[in-house]
């Protein structure tokens, strides 16, 4: 389905980008209500489509694999944000439901596996704009320094805001392009693969949220988690067995 | 003597929370949050009488590197707030304080909010998410998010107010020990609730015919305990998503699973 193909769908766009600039501020530059976790993103994402559940099914896997990502100081933190919010408005708007991946548990589709992949090289590509943002708000900051000679304070609130915006523009510029790049380029392109790589795709979905559960017990530490651990999949194995 | 020291008043300490929010929205690799905690302190200070020099002194004091946690931050903001309302009204106080405060105290709130919301909250809310998300309950997931969304806006609120109210004396929140009792309790509760994720997704993925296996469930658990342990670090989310690729091309040769 052609993306452009209506106003709705221009209209559409247009919510995403904003949904992009929002999250992304969310993130880690203003109020931080993990709304812009990949999950509730990549629903928020879905919602504007009217697909929430395709959101569901790529924000899980997603947010399951990059639990471990901790966006403490310097350490790195990707940009899955817009990443998400692309992969799921490029899927939704360009007809494509995912939503069989949790109504009936079909994990292993394909187009999942693939979007997951091109969202997390996204998110990769995006922290070297994170970080060149983080570097244009060096130059800003410096300028406050004439603060420290002339007393003007509301040039300190003047960059802060300068900041935040670029911020915002990063997020909604990223989450438009992205959604466009996936859906023009990317979705077609996995239809052209070799038919062993749309299997490794499909395959791929499957182990990433075992790959995700894996990692978060590694964090926790393997030892110290176990009791709980088993505790928590006792009570899921009985809340299936006997639940209604 | 100094004149006694009174609350913040609900206005300012409303724009005070406001602008505490975008405490990292100027975050750069130099000086980290200087620029986001001198905008907060701003908010106080532009309520004086202007005075060229007094300002000048002041954002000098806050303009050095500064970095903590932004859900913890407001106890610090409140603290230097007092402190610098007490100079405002005459207390002496001694040069450097402000700047030994602030580091000092960043640094334990970083360290807490850290291990809270970082290491403890979020894989917790992750997970508790996840059950509702493989259930299709979308309201639930938006509510728990909301939930969280308005428990940290309240922390930021209270911790402004607390910290003004307890002054130099904020050290004492940090020492507190139900934040460590906190950490413990969410920590148990994500690897709980890790747990039961892990069950849902075996029992879905076991339900299947063709995708039977919830062997793959189990390669990519081993995938992600045992990376770590092999290359001796952890590798972003990101990457390891490409590390699963190889893997599923190599698997797509034994599995013939999958439809089109």
């Amino acid at each position: 389905m052609d993306l452009l193909a209506s106003d709705g769908d221009l209209l559409r766009l247009l919510a995403v980008a904003l949904l992009g600039g929002w999250l992304t501020l969310d993130d880690t530059a203003w109020s931080q209500t993990w709304f812009s976790q990949p999950l509730p993103a990549g629903l928020l994402a879905g919602l504007i489509g009217g697909d929430p559940l395709t959101g569901l099914a790529i924000g899980l896997p997603l947010q399951l694999v990059l639990v471990g990502n901790l966006p403490v100081g310097q350490s790195f933190i990707g940009d899955p944000t817009v990443a998400v919010v692309g992969a799921v408005a490029a899927a939704v708007l360009s007809g494509h439901n995912l939503r069989s991946a949790l109504v009936t548990g079909e994990f292993g589709l394909p187009l999942l596996g693939w979007l997951i992949l091109g969202a997390a090289l996204l998110s990769l590509a995006g922290h070297l704009l994170v970080q060149a943002e983080r570097r244009a708000h060096v130059p800003l900051m410096l300028q406050g320094h004439r603060t420290l000679r002339d007393g003007d304070l509301s040039r300190i609130q003047r960059l802060h805001r300068r900041s935040l915006a670029l911020t915002f523009l990063r997020g909604a510029l990223g989450a438009l392009l992205a959604t466009l790049f996936l859906a023009r380029l990317w979705i077609p392109l996995l239809a052209v693969l070799p038919e062993r790589v749309q299997a490794a795709s499909g395959i791929l979905a499957v182990l990433l949220p075992g790959l995700g559960l894996g990692v978060t017990i590694e964090r926790y530490g393997v030892v110290r988690s176990l009791p709980w651990f088993a505790l928590g999949l006792a009570a899921a194995l009985a809340t299936v067995r006997w639940g209604p | 003597m100094s004149a006694p020291v009174k609350g913040l008043g609900l206005r300012l300490r409303w724009l005070l929370f406001v602008e505490s929010l975008g405490l990292q929205g100027s975050w750069n690799p130099q000086r980290m949050q200087n620029l986001g905690l001198l905008s907060i302190m701003t908010v106080w200070l532009r309520r004086l009488p202007r005075n060229v020099e007094r300002d000048r002194l002041f954002c000098r004091r806050y303009y050095e590197f500064f970095n903590t946690n932004p859900y913890l931050a407001n106890y610090l903001v409140g603290a230097l707030l007092r402190l610098e309302t007490e100079r405002e009204h005459g207390a002496e106080t001694p040069r450097g304080l402000a700047a030994t405060v602030r580091d000092s105290l960043g640094r334990s709130l970083a360290s807490l909010g850290d291990q809270l919301f970082w290491l403890g909250l979020r894989p917790a809310l992750v997970m508790g998410m996840g059950l509702l998300a493989l259930d299709g309950n979308v309201e639930g997931v938006l509510t728990l998010v909301g939930c969280f969304a308005l428990g940290q806006f309240l922390l930021r609120w209270l911790a402004l107010e607390r910290g003004y109210a307890l002054g130099m004396d904020v050290v004492e929140v940090v020492a507190h020990p139900l934040w460590h009792r906190a950490i413990a309790a969410a920590t148990r509760l994500g690897m709980f609730l890790t747990g039961a994720v892990a069950g849902v997704y075996a029992v879905r993925l076991l339900a299947l015919e063709g995708q039977g296996s919830g062997g793959l469930l189990a390669a990519g658990a081993a995938l992600g305990l045992g990376l770590p342990l092999v290359l001796r670090r952890r590798l972003p989310g990101e990457v390891l998503v490409v590390v699963a690729l190889v893997l599923a091309l190599i698997l797509s040769f034994a599995n013939p699973m999958v439809k089109g």
